[in-house]
């Protein structure tokens, strides 16, 4: 029988943990990040009041998605673009390669986008014979590991460049000498200008959907997303239905605040916004442009109004970042598309919550994500939400039923609780004594099997407050 | 024009509104009066400070005889090859007054090629904030400002606002969005940090982007 992925994330997360080069590449990538944050949140009046004003738009547009949506639709087609409305990952894929086989497409440029990989549009198009470039350097990167991005933001965090330039010289017969990432960004770029000119059809995310001008706004440093919806004759922009926003004047907070959240930036290089193909006199750009607007879930979510509030999601990767457990399994760990806090209180809705609830334990509950997230999501409460959620379905384990059923009933009585205790403190005490410390046969091997043994208090709690602790 | 087929549309919509009978709970606060961005008191001086910052070459230039040397001498800097230029009537006396020999491509006559090296368009915008140049289809197209490994702006002191707010707020009353199929706000040369965040100039569009900024006539 195949692992669940409950099983698969122990596995995985044990084994990440205990890798010294990751945890090394990882803290050295991330030590750069909060230097830069910091100083990029330096640069507001009132960083604070920024994420307020963020999290207010964001909650005006979920809380009128059906509004901004039908608004952003009109104008879109009023200026000759096509919306397609995907209830799933299916609906989606089909209704892209159906497009691409009526223009005859044979290869097409991606930018980033999370959306296309929830809904595996790649393998799809690639399964229909049409060859499939990833442009951003961080995902070409993977996309030649064929592995899923590690990060939302930056999905090659996890390689040094010792290991991208060995990559580059096996796959792309590229001859680099040594590992200067100058060096190694100007072989990804000769190599993937070739495919944007050649690509018939170029397909991006979205940031952000504009209501009130029916615009997409796209957000990238590199250039790919541009030239990815510049050169090839289809442009098609796969987004989730929650990415809406009411006014374009609102991305002049949610810009500086997702760019400043993401990477420490003031703003993001190319801040591009988009509303249709061509237009007459235009020198360049593609003939046609398709919106497929996702909801794989989302309007389940939007349902459930304690959780609402996880849509207003911008996918900056700041909870991922501080998180002290992604720092430390990483991103592959989770086995999600969306890793990290957010990854973790998503997951369960967008895939069901009976095989990822354990994500919801992925999680020292510390609140640093919560305490960073650019609109204000409750992270750390949404996860305990989604464990409450679990215990009511009945979709915990019979033995941890029993358990806490056996702790509520200690903790209800103090005579055997201190039995309980004087008896645990005894026998592990025993077990240390004998060498056992981290054995199969410790009661605290899971956290004694990787560390020092958990250090036994001579006495009981109890027993030294009433000599006395209460009065020192 | 042809309807897309949207058979799950009504379905979506419908489960929205469902889901929005239930109102979400009243958020712990409410926005404050709060300033959220500093003032901009002397917007020249800040976008000035913002290009170093973002690796933007601007350059102050009194009148067009200046800007035309500035130019002339940007492009004595480049590889040889063809310069692709938007097609419009203050370019063309520049690039005249620039005595350019290169090739040029003019924006009339389609889009840069893929071997063009240089681009100069005009600016719709100037953001002090950000040190940043919204430009739009107008300008060139889409290609126009990510092509070539070097693009180059001939802007005017001007078209500098304060602040991005007050650039959205513009385009989108004088309606320059809704006649562009494209816009985008540029900030800096095409960039990645994506390897070990190291910042590497030039990833997939411009590796240098210079602004021409001119103060009088």
């Amino acid at each position: 029988m195949s692992a669940t992925a409950a099983q698969r994330f122990l596995q995985d997360a044990a084994v990440k943990s205990a890798d010294l080069v990751h945890r090394e590449i990882i803290l050295h990538g991330l030590e750069s990040y909060d230097a830069a944050v910091l100083r990029g949140r330096a640069r507001f009046k009132d960083w604070e009041a920024a994420r307020q004003r963020c999290q207010e738009i964001k909650r005006e547009a979920i809380n009128h998605l059906d509004r901004y949506l039908l608004q952003f639709e009109e104008r879109v087609i009023a200026h000759s673009g096509h919306v397609f409305w995907a209830a799933n990952g299916e609906e989606a894929c089909s209704y892209i390669k159906n497009l691409a086989s009526r223009h005859g497409v044979r290869t097409v440029v991606k930018s980033k986008s999370m959306v296309t990989e929830e809904i595996h549009l790649s393998p799809a198009l690639e399964k229909a014979g049409i060859k499939v470039w990833e442009t951003d350097l961080g995902e070409f990167i993977v996309q030649l590991r064929n592995e899923p991005p590690y990060h939302i933001v930056t999905p090659a965090m996890h390689l040094n460049r010792g290991q991208i330039s060995e990559l580059f010289r096996e796959k792309l017969g590229e001859d680099i000498h040594g590992d200067d990432p100058a060096e190694l960004v100007a072989a990804a770029r000769r190599n993937l200008r070739r495919a944007f000119f050649a690509a018939e059809m170029g397909i991006s995310g979205a940031n952000f959907l504009v209501a009130d001008s029916g615009l997409i706004a796209l957000s990238t440093n590199e250039g790919n997303g541009r030239l990815c919806t510049s050169l090839p004759r289809i442009h098609v922009a796969v987004t989730g239905i929650e990415k809406v926003i009411p006014r374009l004047e609102d991305l002049a907070y949610l810009w500086p605040v997702l760019a400043t959240s993401g990477t420490g930036q003031p703003i993001t290089t190319y801040s591009t916004l988009i509303g249709g193909p061509r237009k007459p006199g235009e020198p360049d750009g593609p003939e046609e442009f398709h919106v497929v607007l996702v909801d794989n879930g989302r309007s389940k979510l939007l349902a459930d109004a304690e959780q609402r509030e996880v849509l207003h999601c911008i996918r900056c990767g700041a909870c991922l970042n501080i998180c002290p457990v992604f720092r430390h399994i990483g991103g592959h760990s989770y086995g999600t598309t969306y890793q990290g806090p957010i990854g973790s209180v998503l997951t369960p809705h967008l895939r069901g919550l009976s095989d990822f609830q354990h994500l919801s334990y992925a999680s020292s509950l510390c609140g640093a994500c919560t305490s960073v997230c650019p609109v204000k999501i409750d992270l750390h409460h949404h996860l305990l939400h989604n464990r409450r959620n679990a215990a009511r379905a009945g979709t915990t384990k019979f033995s941890e039923r029993i358990m806490f059923r056996v702790w509520r009933y200690i903790i209800l009585h103090p005579q055997i609780y201190a039995l309980t205790g004087w008896l645990a403190r005894r026998t592990l005490r025993l077990f240390y004594g004998l060498g056992l410390a981290g054995s199969v046969v410790d009661p605290m091997r899971v956290w004694n099997r990787r560390r020092s043994a958990v250090p036994l208090p001579s006495e009981s709690f109890r027993t030294r407050w009433r000599k006395g602790l209460a009065t020192n | 024009m042809q309807q897309t087929e949207n058979s799950s549309r009504d379905r979506i919509l419908e489960r929205i509104r469902a889901g929005l009978r239930a109102p979400a709970p009243e958020p712990a606060e409410t926005s404050s009066d709060s300033v959220i961005f500093e003032s901009i008191n002397n917007p020249l001086q800040r976008f000035q400070q913002e290009c170093v910052a973002n690796l933007t070459e601007c350059v102050l230039t009194a009148d067009t005889m200046a800007s035309a040397l500035q130019l002339a001498k940007v492009l004595e800097s480049l590889p040889a090859g063809e310069v692709f230029v938007q097609d419009d009537l203050s370019l063309r006396s520049l690039i005249e007054l620039a005595c350019s020999s290169r090739p040029i491509r003019w924006s009339s006559q389609g889009a840069p090629s893929e071997a063009s090296q240089a681009t100069v368009t005009l600016a719709e915008t100037l953001i002090a904030q950000t040190g940043s140049i919204l430009v739009t289809a107008s300008c060139g197209g889409r290609g126009a400002s990510v092509i070539a490994p070097c693009h180059i702006v001939f802007a005017t002191v001007a078209q500098l606002v304060p602040d991005l707010q007050t650039a959205l707020r513009s385009a989108f009353k004088e309606g320059r969005l809704a006649h562009n199929s494209f816009a985008c706000v540029i900030s800096g040369s095409s960039r990645t940090a994506d390897i070990e965040k190291i910042l590497v100039q030039g990833a997939h569009g411009p590796r240098r982007l210079v602004i021409i900024l001119q103060s009088g006539n």
